[in-house]
């Protein structure tokens, strides 16, 4: 492209239209935050539906894998930093949305730990406690400890959020429709025991973060492998 | 004579009315900011040419230039400047004008 050139007003007006198109179409994740949020969450969320329906433990919690992910996606992040070459206006406000959906969700797991002995505590403070009758009366009352039920649903619900975000802000269709198909298995989650809420666990996971990963890394390598060209 | 019965055209922005540097303002004004390298590969412009041009921009205040060091490599980043906006925008107005009185 050279300066000289003097262009008249149809060619200006198809230049700027050509480098606006070029500068969009120059956002390209690419794709492995996706596939490693994918993978460890449905697979942590497959173990705990398989451990609770087939009655057996690995000897671990599984869902330590989530937290141990945290370290490959630092790692991802500050390397994907360094090889940015043009911010775009919506970057930061995707990341922001992103970085508060991790809190939240540790936040969640924080409470879902805490709050049954927590919750025990003050109620015994006041003098009284839970118990578990069966309606049959084949066995003999319980002492419960309190616990959020279909606690998981929540997550569904959480898990759409910022898919949902980052499809309508990057025009990436098929985290909406992950998003959407998350929301579906909220409300079905609503419905099921908390095992089966797993499994539709499993499934948000995959359509909201893997699918679109694998789609999202297959356009970042056609993208790369038609620059290197 | 004719003055009065010709529309009045105002000048098109010199320093944007050519075509590295129009192509240039235009990457920038989708962008929040971008490397050297990355304009340098939208233009297929060379990069002497291109720093010459950066420079221009530069000095008519419609874009800033940050240059540092990243990982022991020099980095050159650009941002348009809200001089720069107005600037393309009234020059896109003005070509608007142009091709409306063409048609």
């Amino acid at each position: 492209m050279s300066e000289e050139k003097k262009l008249t007003e149809q060619e200006s007006l198809q230049l700027i239209a050509d480098m606006i198109k070029k500068a969009k179409g120059s956002y390209h994740d690419t794709g492995i935050g996706s596939l490693l949020w994918g993978s460890v969450v449905s697979i942590a969320s497959f173990v705990t539906y398989l451990q609770s329906v087939y009655k057996f433990s690995i000897g671990f919690d599984i869902w330590l894998i989530v937290v141990a992910a945290i370290v490959p996606q630092i790692f991802l992040a500050a390397r994907e930093k360094k090889q940015t070459r043009a911010k775009q206006y919506d970057d930061d406000t995707v990341n922001a949305v992103w970085l508060v959906f991790g809190i939240t969700i540790f936040g969640l797991s924080f409470y879902q730990a805490v709050i049954p002995d927590a919750t025990t505590r003050l109620i015994h403070s006041n003098g009284w406690e839970l118990i578990k009758r069966y309606t049959d009366g084949s066995k003999p009352d319980e002492v419960l400890k309190p616990f959020a039920p279909s606690l998981y649903s929540i997550y569904l619900l959480l898990y759409a959020f910022p898919t949902l975000v980052t499809g309508i802000v990057k025009k990436f269709r098929p985290m909406v429709v992950g998003a959407l198909l998350s929301y579906i298995m909220f409300i079905i989650s609503c419905f099921t025991a908390t095992n089966y809420d797993m499994l539709l666990g499993a499934f948000t996971a995959i359509v909201c973060w893997f699918i679109p990963g694998i789609i999202l890394r297959r356009k970042y390598l056609a993208g790369r492998a038609a620059a290197n060209v | 004579m004719l003055e009065g019965l010709l529309p009045m055209f105002k000048e098109l922005d010199p320093i944007l009315h050519s075509q590295l540097r129009l192509a240039v303002m235009s990457l920038l004004i989708g962008v929040k900011e971008a490397d050297f390298t990355f304009i340098r590969e939208k233009t297929n412009a060379t990069a002497g040419n291109l720093s010459v041009q950066v420079q221009k921009l530069r000095d008519a205040g419609y874009i800033d230039v940050v240059k540092q060091f990243k990982d022991n490599y020099p980095q050159t980043t650009c941002k348009i400047t809200s001089q720069g906006v107005k600037a393309f925008e009234e020059y896109v107005k003005t070509l608007q004008q142009y091709l409306k009185t063409g048609s």
